[in-house]
């Protein structure tokens, strides 16, 4: 009788599930298996796909030149927009972790940029803000200084690209504001009656406290960083001459403007792999850094 | 207990069934969603058939094909259309996705530059049986065959030319380009012209597209970079040099913008064109597309037609098409549609000149007394093209990675970071590359 309740009960557990699970394995999990499929084919999309064994892997890694030019791209990409994010929020979630007349005004007005950030309109402005005749130049103009154009050169576009990721820093600053509330106070009354100043106190007890909030934004910096499209898509098309060509980009192109699936598929897998091996290196190293006040355990 | 928990379980399954169910029914891209699906196998109750059809274009063009449909469903009451219509972008990512799930709408827009792609992976339904004799000229026809079959009825003409800016040519004393010139004659008119004009402001733009350098290759005589659909590939080593070395000069006698103004040229952009911001005296227009230019800058337009050489200049001829998709279930009513779309008079007059001049003598005849002076640009660069034109050569099935190649290693040589040999090499490999694999 137990068990019989027990497993009908499961059932209807199932059954109320069903409609996420279906999603799941149809419209995810499928999916990502039949890409697994297609990055072994050529698939242009218009006919079926013709089983290409690893040609299309050898072909990346042997012979594709845009391949290497959109990682590295890529990868400083990241290099510089993680760190720089990461510091510019970590400073505004502390200027907004005050207790000041009208704080909640502050708070709203700075991460309000963030909620519009990565629409295609603020892409499209960035466009004309960093244009040659945009906005950018015309305030330099007046300092009598002539600025470049700064989406169409190639040795600043990424940079202006960068920029734009990191001023979308909303989110991210609204974690560590919560972090910042999380540390107990006792500890900054501690370290006051034992003398210290206030760098003392951010580099022995906001950093390490703040240390988990650190890692959690840290890994979702680098994630979505590797997946940045948006921006490269909109303000430069990925030129000039490849100087902004993201990896996200290039797998989209190859997919849909060159209708080659199968290499797409076979590129999107590589990205995988690559975000994966980065994630589980974030972890292994986190041990050394991070700080779990909680388990006892002190970083070092 | 028990039971009400399966009830409501079993209510909640069939509510997001049928949630789901109205959202399918509901959207509004018939193909992609199951309420396209079954206007595709049938549609037919009580003998009512629906055609889906799709095209790109502008809102001009959205409401004047519109305006036709309904006329055609005047005429034929057991007609019904499911129009999609979208712009040139959005409209060759989607069609490739539809051609993946066998659900590309029975009648399409196509274009000279895609059409052989999609005939090669056997997407399009074969138009040779419809008669068009008396309403498209026959060698037009024969031209646009691909191994002898036809498929996708043109719509208009268009052709190749250039557009220049008359009123600043005029007030700086510099003679207007003539008809029928070379590209010797263009580069020192260029030349001479630049020595008239202040600084800032330059006679011709930039190369850096494939069919700029196609245009240049073929007119000396050479064959087209892509040829017999993708399999023959040609890029020839001296007349690339020739071309991009003359270039060269031109950037550093100041004839040619620099390189990163050319970059920061967005076509047809009030502030960002090259001729309508007054940067550049000259640019490439098409017929279809030189209205667009006059309306930013109306009345202070010329046209001319391409630079040419011992072989010819430029094309003249059809590039926008109907087709009909290979996989319809209702192929007799849309080809019975497509021949419609040219030759009725009334229709004829509701779509004006949102796709070119159109291809049949006696539509022209009829609306040519309403024609604005930007249509009479795009019908003087035809008239000044056909008598030497070349084919239109489209990119071949399997060659867009190639074009976009093109743009980036040429721009890679305009800002100085490569040689033209070594773009030479780059772009010679890919192309023989590709041209191997197409089948």
């Amino acid at each position: 009788m137990r068990t019989k309740l027990g497993s009908s009960i499961n059932l209807a557990g199932y059954v109320f599930i069903s409609p996420w699970l279906i999603g799941f394995l149809l419209l995810t999990l499928w999916p990502i298996a039949q890409s697994f499929y297609l990055s072994f084919t050529n698939y242009s999309l218009l006919d079926d796909p013709v089983w290409a064994g690893m040609d299309n892997y050898t072909r990346i890694f042997t012979s594709d030149a845009t391949f290497k030019k959109s990682l590295i791209v890529t990868f400083m990409f990241v290099l510089f927009s993680v760190p720089l994010k990461l510091f510019f929020s970590l400073l505004v979630a502390m200027a907004l972790n005050k207790n000041l007349r009208g704080m909640n005004l502050y708070r709203t007005a700075i991460y309000f940029p963030s909620l519009i950030g990565g629409s295609i309109a603020v892409a499209a402005l960035w466009r004309n803000m960093f244009g040659a005749d945009g906005y950018i130049n015309q305030v330099l103009s007046w300092f009598g200084i002539e600025g470049t154009g700064w989406i169409v050169n190639p040795d600043t576009a990424l940079g202006t690209l960068i920029l734009l990721n990191v001023w979308q820093f909303g989110s991210t600053m609204v974690i560590f504001l919560a972090g910042l509330k999380q540390v107990p106070q006792e500890m900054y009354e501690a370290a006051s009656v034992d003398g210290a100043g206030k760098m003392r106190k951010f580099w022995s007890i906001t950093l390490p406290m703040l240390s988990p909030v650190m890692f959690f934004n840290l890994v979702l910096g680098i994630i979505n960083s590797f997946q940045t499209f948006t921006a490269a898509f909109i303000v430069t098309k990925g030129g000039p001459i490849n100087a902004t060509y993201v990896y996200a980009l290039f797998l989209y192109e190859k997919a849909f403007k060159h209708y080659q699936m199968g290499y797409a598929s076979a590129l999107a897998w590589i990205l995988l792999v690559i975000v994966a091996a980065l994630t589980a290196l974030n972890f292994f190293a986190s041990r050394y850094w991070v700080f779990y006040e909680s388990d006892g355990r002190k970083a070092k | 207990m028990k039971k009400k928990m399966y009830s409501s379980a079993a209510l909640l399954l069939a509510s997001t069934v049928a949630l789901s169910a109205c959202s399918g029914g509901g959207s509004s891209t018939p193909s992609a969603s199951p309420g396209g699906a079954s206007s595709n196998t049938g549609g037919s109750s009580g003998g009512e058939t629906t055609l889906s059809i799709m095209w790109w274009g502008s809102d001009a063009r959205h409401e004047a094909t519109q305006k036709a449909l309904e006329i055609y469903s005047k005429q034929f009451p057991n007609i019904k259309f499911k129009p999609e219509f979208m712009a040139w972008d959005a409209y060759w990512t989607k069609l490739p996705t539809l051609a993946a799930s066998k659900s590309i709408t029975d009648v399409l827009q196509m274009d000279a530059a895609y059409i052989q792609e999609y005939v090669t992976r056997g997407q399009l339904e074969d138009l040779t049986d419809i008669d068009l004799t008396g309403i498209v000229d026959a060698n037009v026809i024969e031209n646009l065959k691909m191994d002898g079959k036809l498929y996708g009825i043109p719509l208009s003409l268009n052709s190749q030319g250039m557009a220049y800016n008359k009123e600043a040519l005029e007030e700086y004393g510099i003679p207007l380009p003539k008809t029928n010139w070379t590209y010797e004659e263009y580069f020192q008119w260029a030349r001479d012209a630049s020595a008239k004009l202040p600084d800032g402001k330059y006679p011709i733009g930039d190369v850096n597209t494939w069919d700029g350098y196609n245009f240049y290759q073929t007119a000396m005589g050479k064959p087209p970079m892509m040829a017999d659909g993708g399999k023959t590939f040609t890029l020839d080593k001296e007349t690339f040099t020739t071309m991009f070395e003359t270039y060269a000069k031109l950037r550093e006698e100041g004839v040619v913008p620099p390189a990163e103004k050319t970059a920061s040229f967005l076509e047809n952009d009030p502030q960002a064109d090259a001729v309508a911001s007054g940067t550049v005296m000259v640019r490439s227009a098409t017929t279809g597309s030189v209205g667009a230019l006059e309306q930013l800058m109306p009345g202070k337009l010329g046209v001319v037609n391409m630079p040419g050489g011992p072989a010819g200049a430029g094309w003249a001829q059809s590039t926008i098409f109907l087709s009909v998709s290979a996989n319809s279930k209702n192929k007799e009513e849309a080809k019975k549609f497509v021949k419609w779309f040219i030759t009725d008079k009334e229709a004829g007059t509701a779509l004006g000149l949102t796709r070119g001049i159109p291809i049949n003598p006696e539509i022209y005849a009829a609306i040519e007394p309403t024609l604005e002076p930007k249509d009479k640009l795009g019908k003087d660069i035809y008239d000044q093209s056909v008598e030497k034109a070349m084919p239109f050569y489209s990119v071949a099935a399997g060659f867009t990675e190639y074009v976009d190649a093109f743009k980036k290693e040429i721009d890679a040589v305009i800002f100085g970071q490569q040689s033209i040999e070594a773009a030479y090499n780059n772009l010679n490999n890919l192309g023989q590359d590709l041209s191997k694999r197409a089948k």
